[in-house]
């Protein structure tokens, strides 16, 4: 058949469909046959059947590419998922190992000291400095508050 | 992928102890500087050996150099403004010691310490000391902590 052909009347459509029901059509006429059963308005036994199948077809077709898509969207879900918990199970891991071993780690003179009990020994050190200082300031007020006792009498 | 996303979250994790005192003007002290120098001291100690101290940060440096002496005690005067309690001492205009509890920061308690030993009457040295700590301990065993 004509690649430009068109169908004219009913009767030549409803040739057409036997003879797609007889396995008999190009692929052309196969297109052919389903823009005539969506424009054309006759309307037969023939015509309202193969209009119902290539419909359901279609329809079928639909529903199939409906389920791709939402297993598509499942898959991905699912992806975005896992990679959430791996992220979310590295973090606490990390974290955890964070809390639980941490950093103890000094810079002397440039020279790194990673041993605990030295580090350690450096903290008390900072510390001890501290205290002393905060010593001073309190014997400072104490001989304050003597001086003023010692004034007022 | 999982490798890639782990070791961006541990670099983030590391940042993250390291710069806890975020948001702080001593915060500039802490960039690294004092790791490698000459006459300096910087400790960083987190997890269990902080939790210990009832800490979850201690990071402190001691400098031996006079010109850091008022570089450090600028940014601690700066930051001690924002302190909600302060115990400090003035010695001829320069600041000798500063105790500083700050506001807290996301349900933890944080301390800024500072120490001229320039400024000493009984055997001045020449160190400037600056501890940060950051912890639920409260200022009260802080105190009990250096007098330990």
């Amino acid at each position: 058949m004509n690649k430009n052909h068109h169908i004219n009347n009913q009767a030549e459509l409803e040739r057409l469909i036997e003879r797609y029901f007889d396995g008999d059509t190009s692929v052309q006429e196969e297109q052919m046959l389903r823009e005539a059963l969506a424009d054309c308005p006759w309307s037969s036994e023939v015509i309202d059947e193969a209009r119902f199948t290539m419909g359901y077809f279609a329809a079928h077709s639909h529903e199939k590419a409906r389920t791709a898509g939402k297993n598509h969207r499942r898959q991905f879900i699912g992806i975005a998922a896992s990679i959430a918990i791996v992220i979310a199970a590295g973090g606490y891991a990390l974290w955890h190992q964070q809390q639980s071993t941490g950093v103890c780690i000094a810079y002397v003179n440039g020279m790194v000291v990673q041993d605990d009990d030295k580090v350690m020994t450096l903290i008390a050190n900072d510390l001890s400095m501290m205290d002393n200082a905060a010593d001073a300031m309190t014997d400072q007020l104490s001989s304050l508050g003597a001086a003023l006792e010692l004034d007022n009498e | 992928m999982k490798r890639t996303t782990i070791i961006i979250l541990a670099c983030m994790l590391t940042t993250m102890a390291a710069m806890a005192q975020t948001g702080l003007n001593i915060n500039h002290l802490f960039d690294g500087r004092y790791k490698k120098a000459a006459g300096a001291t910087e400790i960083i100690v987190t997890g269990s050996q902080a939790h210990e101290i009832g800490l979850t940060i201690y990071h402190s440096i001691s400098v031996t150099e006079k010109a850091q002496a008022e570089i450090i005690e600028n940014l601690v005067v700066k930051d001690g403004a924002k302190a909600i309690d302060k115990e400090v001492e003035y010695r001829n205009g320069q600041l000798y010691y500063g105790f500083y509890t700050l506001p807290k920061y996301k349900r933890s308690n944080r301390y800024i310490f500072f120490l001229n030993q320039n400024l000493a009457r009984k055997s001045p040295k020449n160190v400037v000391t600056l501890i940060y700590m950051e912890g639920e301990a409260g200022a009260e065993r802080i105190k009990k902590l250096i007098r330990k």
